[in-house]
């Protein structure tokens, strides 16, 4: 798998919906440095669907993670795909950022695509509130059912009112 | 006999297999230890955990149906013990020797295994109930090959007409082996084959301690059970233990070593029961010790699967042997 | 369900001997048969994360470290690799190495330890005791190289925190030896044991196609025959240079098959290619610094200034862990700490292992993709059997009530036993 192949594949697929990409190269070796190169690309947050399903018809996709952030007025997201698992150093990272603003947090499900996306999408709805639209199961995994915060939310004023409890009891305790 | 005489001597033996029945369970732990490269407990352990056991708050749980769970350690242990009064000691005979026979100590060895298994159910966790359930297709598996083999010894000694041939006593006084033919041999150890597989089976050993199976279901039958009640099986599964064992020796390896050493009188008489102590240990470690060491627990379908094909067919193998050799030997 | 009647529930965990971390497993079986399996997670969630977003980065490399004690070198080879690319560090070779050999160690010790928790699960507990004994002679070498058995402390932002002497070489070889010798005989052990085969064959079974659909990762996608290894298909560190191939059972001659027998193969092959992989990073190690920042406060000073994002990924034993951080210009904390542990991918592929097999194949199948809970739950909560959760307040009086219960009357052996 080449890095431009993917990236045509991915301006193909996208269109408008790719904002902007760049490609990152890092240097990886001891004695001997080969550039490796990976995508990091913006996109809009209906792409993610047809993104991820050019990816998967690109070869062999490996879903690795979502990570998330609190930006503010928007939450950003970032799909860790690896494309083309297999071959000798034949992978290609592909990292697809999209933001949704807070007050409409909802992002299409990719699991219909990618059902080992699903505990990835559930940990974003607990953590940071985000929505996935079309999630065959929204349940909670890491929290509790009933906890009322999303603890990678930066508005949370009970957040931090949990905490303090939480931590003053750990001091009573020796 | 006289009732003051029967009394002391089923005391005797009680307290006797008790204390024997912990020791080996000790001697088993210790060993097995040594042959797993680990250190292991003291030979006293399994004193010192029926002691603690003793002295535990013994809990009820809120679902269990009171009075059977409550009933079940202690007829596990009644009959536990029960069994060793039918069985013959070394030169002495069975206590009970007029009240009861072979047969009998079948349904005697079986009852612990119904009690824990009804006591599971009892307890109403769903651990337990699978526990429970295992048991009974467990004991309904290996019953079968042990049947066929304590028949096959009885029925060729009846051939012989040397006395009530259901009796422990007479099985224990007329060593088959130097009575029958070659074929007769060789269907013997292949019945003493099928005896010695049965016995972990029948103790819920590795690899048959499939009831109890500590990674899947958690102690399974045991699981609400504590304190007295737990002794009281931890108790019941030693002399049991020692009972199945005696059994083997009483059916296969009567022997004894006072007489061909020539000690007579009660030089003799203790010779011989510590002999058949010595047996008596030497079936438990070749069938319970070495083999729980060496294997993998089995699942309830292969141990079924295994019980009513091939052991079942050993058996009945070897009592053919046995009736072919009847044929021959007239 | 139409036998809805037939079919009760079996709780496994958040507690069971079964289990060596809490999490819970609640089955729906018929018979002995199961037909449905729900898991839960989050039993040890610690908040690891949100405890790194407010820390700064060296106190996050220590927190990466304890995330997992069985890989506890895998996250901070993520972690730093991915600070390094966000702030534009470069890692001396022989660091490089020097990460590659205890990372390796890690993972010879890994695939014991897994072993014989697999061994035991089968109810096989002599093999238990045997793994574990040799397993020793591993963690006698770390603690060699590293000071510990566990928790190495070794890489660190732009390198390693300690070198590997000259005089330590023979003992690491010593080692290899060891194990070479050994590893015939394990295999022996493991794949030719009947009773082990008659519990492990066909037994949880993860076909090729639902192992890449829910994107499992280590040994448990290479089990089904999925070529799929970061240190293969991704090159990082020195791993592009000493080659390494992904291990399917095909290498010892077995079309896969998916079942736990194919993981047992698998990992146990891979104790091999670790011990070759070692040989060789420890003969092609070249000389040089081993960290290109000596002084910790040099190095604060240049994370603080740092600007950006990167991903950093490793294969640890249990498959891909991959670590995300973005830092800002000005601020000793990372802005995001993202980290993905490889129970966190392979979790989703319990359920079509468990579909259809035994309650006696619920521990085998449940270790089979040697699950590391303490890595993927990352809030300190119990809950009762009701839906409320329980605060520590509460669970402190109860358990403060509960010891003076016992004080008062409930034992009799005061003084030894009772809790004063």
């Amino acid at each position: 798998m080449k890095v431009d192949q993917v990236l045509n594949v991915l301006k193909a697929a996208l269109g408008e919906g790719l904002a902007h990409t760049e490609v990152r190269v890092r240097r990886v070796g001891a004695k001997a440095p080969v550039e490796l190169k990976e995508i990091w690309a913006e996109i809009d947050r209906d792409a993610i669907v047809p993104a991820v399903a050019a990816l998967k018809a690109l070869g062999p996709l490996h879903m690795s993670v979502i990570s998330g952030q609190d930006a503010g007025e928007r939450i950003e997201l970032l799909y860790h795909i690896a494309v083309g698992y297999g071959t000798e150093g034949g992978e290609v990272m592909v990292t697809l950022r999209l933001a949704v603003p807070k007050d409409d947090a909802r992002v299409p499900s990719i699991c219909h695509l990618i059902p080992g996306a699903e505990t990835t999408e559930r940990e974003k709805i607990e953590f940071l509130g985000v929505e996935f639209v079309g999630i065959p199961d929204s349940r909670h995994v890491f929290l509790p059912d009933d906890l009322p915060v999303h603890p990678w939310r930066k508005d949370e004023p009970e957040m931090e009112r949990f905490l303090r409890r939480m931590v003053e009891w750990e001091g009573k305790d020796g | 006999m006289s009732g003051v005489h029967l009394v002391w001597q089923a005391a005797a033996v009680m307290v006797g297999s008790g204390v024997v029945g912990l020791v080996y369970k000790g001697l088993d732990r210790k060993l097995a230890a040594r042959m797993q490269a680990r250190v292991g407990p003291p030979l006293r352990q399994p004193f010192l955990d029926l002691g603690k056991l003793l002295m535990k708050e013994t809990v009820v749980p809120r679902d269990a149906v009171g009075w059977l769970f409550s009933a079940m350690p202690f007829l596990a242990a009644v009959a536990s013990f029960t069994a060793l009064l039918y069985l013959p000691w070394g030169p002495f005979p069975p206590i009970l020797r007029g009240y009861g026979d072979a047969v009998l100590v079948l349904y005697l060895l079986a009852v612990p295994a119904l009690a824990m298994a009804l006591g599971g159910f009892a307890s109403g966790s769903p651990l337990a109930t699978v526990g429970g359930q295992r048991e009974i297709v467990m004991l309904m598996s290996y019953e079968f090959p042990l049947a066929v083999a304590l028949v096959g010894v009885v029925w060729r000694l009846r051939a012989l007409e040397v006395g009530p041939a259901f009796s422990l006593a007479t099985i224990s006084a007329n060593p088959l082996w130097t009575a029958v033919g070659p074929l007769g041999v060789f269907g013997l150890a292949i019945l003493l084959g099928c005896l010695l597989v049965v016995t972990p089976a029948e103790l819920s050993k590795i690899p048959f301690d499939i009831p109890e199976a500590e990674t899947e279901i958690a102690g399974g039958l045991m699981v609400e059970y504590s304190g007295t009640y737990l002794a009281l099986f931890y108790l019941a599964d030693a002399v049991k233990t020692v009972a199945m064992a005696a059994l083997v020796v009483t059916l296969f390896i009567p022997y004894g070593i006072a007489a061909p050493l020539g000690v007579k009188g009660v030089g003799g008489q203790v010779l011989d029961v510590a002999f058949f102590l010595v047996k008596v240990f030497v079936v438990m470690f070749a069938a319970v010790t070495t083999v729980r060491v060496a294997m993998a627990r089995f699942k309830v379908d292969q141990v079924v699967r295994g019980f009513w094909l091939q052991i079942t067919a050993a058996a009945v193998a070897g009592l053919v042997l046995l009736v072919l050799d009847k044929a021959v030997m007239g | 369900m139409a036998e809805a009647e037939n079919t009760f529930r079996i709780p496994i965990g958040p507690i069971h001997p079964a289990l060596k971390e809490p999490i819970r497993l609640s089955f729906q079986v018929e018979g002995e048969r199961i037909v449905g399996v729900e898991i839960r997670t989050g039993f040890a969630h610690r908040g690891i994360e949100y405890m790194g977003m407010r820390r700064n980065l060296i106190q996050v490399l220590y927190l990466a470290e304890r995330i997992c004690g069985i890989c506890s070198i895998s996250h901070p080879i993520a972690l730093t690799q991915a600070v390094e690319q966000a702030a534009g560090i470069e890692v001396p070779p022989r660091a490089q190495y020097i990460r590659v050999i205890i990372s390796e160690l890690e993972r010879i010790h890994s695939h014991l330890l897994w072993a014989g928790v697999a061994a035991h699960e089968l109810g096989f507990d002599t093999l238990l005791h045997l793994t574990w004994k040799v397993r020793e002679k591993v963690l006698d070498i770390l603690e060699e190289l590293t000071g510990n058995r566990i928790n190495y402390a070794i890489p660190i932002y732009g390198g390693v925190r300690r070198d590997i002497a000259p005089d330590q070489h023979p003992k690491v070889q010593d080692t290899i030896r060891y194990y070479r010798g050994l590893l015939d005989e394990l295999l022996d052990t493991f794949l030719r044991d009947p009773s082990v085969e008659a519990r492990t064959r066909g037994v949880g079974v993860l076909e090729p196609e639902e192992a890449d659909a829910l994107c499992a990762v280590g040994p448990t996608a290479r089990a089904s025959g999925l070529a799929k290894d970061v240190r293969q298909d991704r090159p990082y560190l020195a791993y592009g240079e000493l080659g390494v191939k992904a291990i399917t059972p095909r290498d010892w001659g077995l079309e896969p098959r998916g079942d736990v027998y194919d993981k047992i193969v698998v990992r146990l092959l891979e104790v091999g290619q670790s011990l070759d992989l070692i040989e060789r990073a420890l003969l092609e190690m070249p000389d040089g610094e081993i960290t290109s920042f000596p002084k910790i406060p040099a190095l604060l000073a240049h994370l603080k200034k740092a600007h950006g994002e990167g991903l950093g990924w490793h294969e640890a034993p249990r498959g891909e862990v991959i670590h995300y951080v973005r830092l800002e210009a000005g601020v000793e904390e990372p802005v995001v700490w993202k980290v993905k542990a490889p129970t966190y991918s392979n979790l989703m592929s319990w359920e079509p292992m468990f579909e259809g097999q035994e309650i006696a194949d619920i521990p085998i199948i449940a270790a089979s993709i040697d699950p590391c809970i303490c890595c993927m739950d990352r809030v300190h909560m119990v809950r009762d059997g009701s839906e409320a959760t329980m605060h520590k307040e509460e669970l402190l009086r109860l358990s403060r009530e509960k010891t003076r219960r016992i004080t008062d009357h409930g034992s009799r052996i005061t003084g030894l036993g009772g809790v004063r």
